[in-house]
């Protein structure tokens, strides 16, 4: 077990940085926006093969860029993209930006799917890839922080068809789902840390009082949690331990969404204070792959036997 | 970054689980889910299940060679913590001797010290407790007002300890006396429990037997030769040796060996396949698993000898939340376990009372974490 980044892993950490870094501002005019998508930067990231991270190094690899991705304000397609893709399609690249849909909720508003290329369409047993083309889907306005979009028609879902794809396509929305998440939370506490150390009240800063410093030491452990669970899950490649960082991400979000925007106080309610880039990014995660209680309800099947089965199975 | 155990650390685990096995009695989890192993019974038991484990070099395994270990590193340290504390800690007491009371003496004892104890604690029948908390002294020790006065050859100890866990069966006490005036003036004394003038009080308690001790010093008279390291030295020497104690206990392991003792005994109950159950004991293994990850990056970081940081209380407090909502779900769902319905979950229960107390409070982890983890202020 090694908890540190080795050379590659590090030099491949350091490499994305830089490359968000230069794209970290929103433009002014889309400053006040609920969220900006960064198509520059999409382009860039499909250009230079960082999505292409778990084909060509691994899945770890690929987690670890879909975090750092998360922490910068603007939003790129990267989880579908660098984690789901290669596992469904080891061979083939699909065009991307990529939406993970639903297939239960075909007609309702899914993340990304307002500036998707193609879309991964989780049918339960199997996995359709639906190309988009102009028109078949719409923007939804919201307050989530990804460009959310519904079908204007229903797609073709018997065209190109991965049989028996249902399962994996879960596991790996599930992982990165938390590598995302662990990415957006670790930047939203830094960024509220900053804050409560510069922003005084009654005299002091409001980070010194200690019913904010508890709870963002809270707000933290769970943040860190997620990353080494999410790290872990692209690691093993094993659908436990997907399921159990999605639980333990989606069940903690709103923690954090209170404890945040609190210590915010009424900026953090503007559009202009840049956290609910992040904090509307964790809220979008919550409830994908069926929520924490979908992915309790599949840790109890896969560590205790699945419901009226008295045996217990290994895991 | 990997998550892989390798091939040697599975194998000392499979050494571990096989001499726990050999080495219990056949009525071991009655006798421990009865007595505690804060008991005297268990304190008793220990003598002869850690001499047996050092025969077998699993006593202090991590120690240096020339004091009767072989330095495998933390990982192997770490892994037979969480094999004993599975199995109901057959160790007793002991666990301190080898985590961190040998360790201090190696670094502060002089020769005679360590010639005298070391090698008594690596032959596992050593009985030590910890004299640090005083009726007004708990979290902030540094109030303690026990005192040591030298005269002449000999100091003259007066005051009282409490909550001193193993006190009417320890050999000896790791104490920590005032020696000056001054907050921190305060010295070690290694001081046999034999020493006329000790007397010791228990009190019966939730966490069960063993746990709540008063210990008296009554001009208690020690020789200069028991103090450890230099007069006035003390809160260095206990800042530097519950370091070792930082990772503390491995929650997660026992906390995942008592979900899925619940578990089971819901499916006896034929109560296993209500979903709301269900889910409540996927999203504790979630939160027990998290705490797993986080305490193990810290075993990393001190195999690799990198600099201390707040990540160990950190995942102290991530284990103590896991703690806590596992203790609701037991209550919750299987309310009779404490009420002699399963002895194995009472025990877990009750153990972890106090988790949250142990060990330095929890809310001082989150005051670490916050000032020295976050950076944020401390109140002035
Ligand atoms: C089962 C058990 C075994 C023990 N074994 C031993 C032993 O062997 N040897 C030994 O020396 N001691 C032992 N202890 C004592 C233990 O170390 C102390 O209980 C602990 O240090 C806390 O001290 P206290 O109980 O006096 O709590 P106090 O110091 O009175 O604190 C009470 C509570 O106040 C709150 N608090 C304290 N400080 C702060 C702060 N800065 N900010 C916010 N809140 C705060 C916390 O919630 C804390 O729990 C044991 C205790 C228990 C329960």
């Amino acid at each position: 077990m090694d908890f540190q980044l080795n050379d590659d892993q590090s030099a491949l950490v350091s490499a994305m940085r830089a490359i968000l870094l230069d794209h970290q501002d929103i433009p002014q005019s889309q400053k006040l926006d609920y969220c900006y998508f960064h198509s520059a930067l999409q382009d860039v990231l499909q250009e230079s093969g960082f999505l292409n991270a778990a084909r060509e190094v691994d899945p770890l690899a690929a987690a670890l860029l879909v975090a750092e991705a998360a922490k910068i304000p603007p939003v790129v397609e990267v989880g579908a993209s660098a984690l789901i893709a290669p596992a469904l399609m080891p061979d083939e690249v699909p065009e991307g930006p990529i939406a993970y849909v639903d297939g239960a909720r075909l007609d309702k508003p899914h993340r990304n799917l307002a500036v998707a290329k193609t879309a991964f369409v989780n049918l339960g047993e199997d996995v359709a890839v639906v190309s988009i083309d102009e028109g078949d889907v719409e923007r939804v306005e919201t307050i989530y922080a990804y460009p959310f979009g519904k079908f204007v028609r229903k797609p073709d879902l018997t065209r190109s068809v991965i049989a028996s794809a249902g399962a994996t396509a879960t596991q790996w929305a599930r992982v990165a789902l938390a590598a995302e998440f662990a990415g957006a939370a670790q930047a939203a506490i830094d960024f509220t840390v900053d804050y409560v150390k510069q922003r005084t009240v009654f005299g002091r800063p409001v980070g010194s009082f200690q019913a904010v410093q508890h709870r963002l030491v809270q707000c933290s452990r769970l943040a860190k949690g997620a990353y080494y669970l999410a790290m872990k899950a692209a690691w093993s490649k094993a659908p436990e331990d997907a399921m159990v960082a999605a639980c333990y991400v989606q069940s903690e979000v709103q923690k954090l969404m209170y404890d945040l925007h609190q210590f915010n106080g009424a900026m953090g309610v503007t559009t202009e204070h840049l956290l609910h880039f992040w904090t509307y990014r964790l809220r979008a995660l919550q409830s994908e792959t069926g929520g924490a209680h979908g992915a309790a309800l599949d840790i109890a099947d896969s560590r205790w036997g699945a419901a009226g089965d008295n045996g217990r199975r290994e895991c | 970054m990997e998550f892989g155990w390798p091939k040697e650390h599975v194998d000392y685990r499979r050494r571990v689980r096989e001499a726990i096995n050999e080495l219990l009695p056949p009525d071991w989890e009655e006798t421990y889910v009865r007595e505690s192993y804060a008991s005297d019974l268990q304190i008793d038991f220990s003598r002869e299940f850690c001499a047996a484990l050092a025969e077998r070099g699993l006593l202090t395994p991590h120690w240096p060679a020339e004091y009767g270990g072989s330095e495998s590193e933390d990982w192997q340290h770490f892994i037979l913590g969480e094999e004993m504390k599975a199995a109901g800690e057959p160790r007793g007491p002991q666990y301190m001797n080898v985590n961190w009371i040998g360790p201090a003496l190696m670094k502060y004892g002089n020769d005679e010290q360590r010639e005298q104890h070391l090698r008594g604690i690596a032959s596992g029948k050593v009985i030590w407790c910890q004299g640090f908390s005083e009726p007004g002294a708990g979290t902030d020790l540094a109030a303690l007002r026990t005192k040591a006065v030298r005269a002449g050859d000999k100091y003259i100890i007066n005051g009282s300890k409490i909550w001193t866990s193993y006190a009417r069966k320890a050999d000896w006490c790791f104490l920590l006396a005032r020696t000056g005036e001054g907050r921190k003036e305060i010295s070690v004394f290694l001081l046999p429990m034999n020493t006329p003038g000790i007397s010791v009080s228990s009190y019966p308690g939730l966490p069960k037997y063993g746990h709540l001790n008063e210990v008296y010093f009554t001009d208690v008279e020690t020789p200069v030769s028991g103090l450890l390291g230099e007069e006035g030295a003390g809160w260095d020497i206990v800042i530097h040796a519950l370091s070792y104690e930082r990772v503390g206990v491995p929650r997660y392991h026992t906390g995942l060996h008592a979900l899925d003792m619940a578990v089971a005994a819901l499916k006896k109950e034929g109560r296993f396949d209500d979903p709301i159950i269900r889910s409540r004991a996927g999203m504790i293994a979630a939160q027990f698993e998290g705490a797993k990850l986080m305490t193990y990056s810290v075993v990393d970081q001190r195999v690799k000898k990198l600099p201390p940081n707040t990540d160990a209380n950190l995942s102290r407090v991530a284990a103590l939340e896991a703690v806590n909502e596992l203790m609701n779900f037991i209550v919750e769902f299987l309310p009779d376990c404490l009420a002699g319905g399963h002895l194995l979950l009472d025990d877990y229960y009750r153990v972890n009372v106090p988790a949250g107390v142990t060990g330095g409070a929890n809310e001082v982890q989150l005051d670490l974490v916050a000032q020295r983890g976050l950076g944020l202020p401390r109140m002035s």
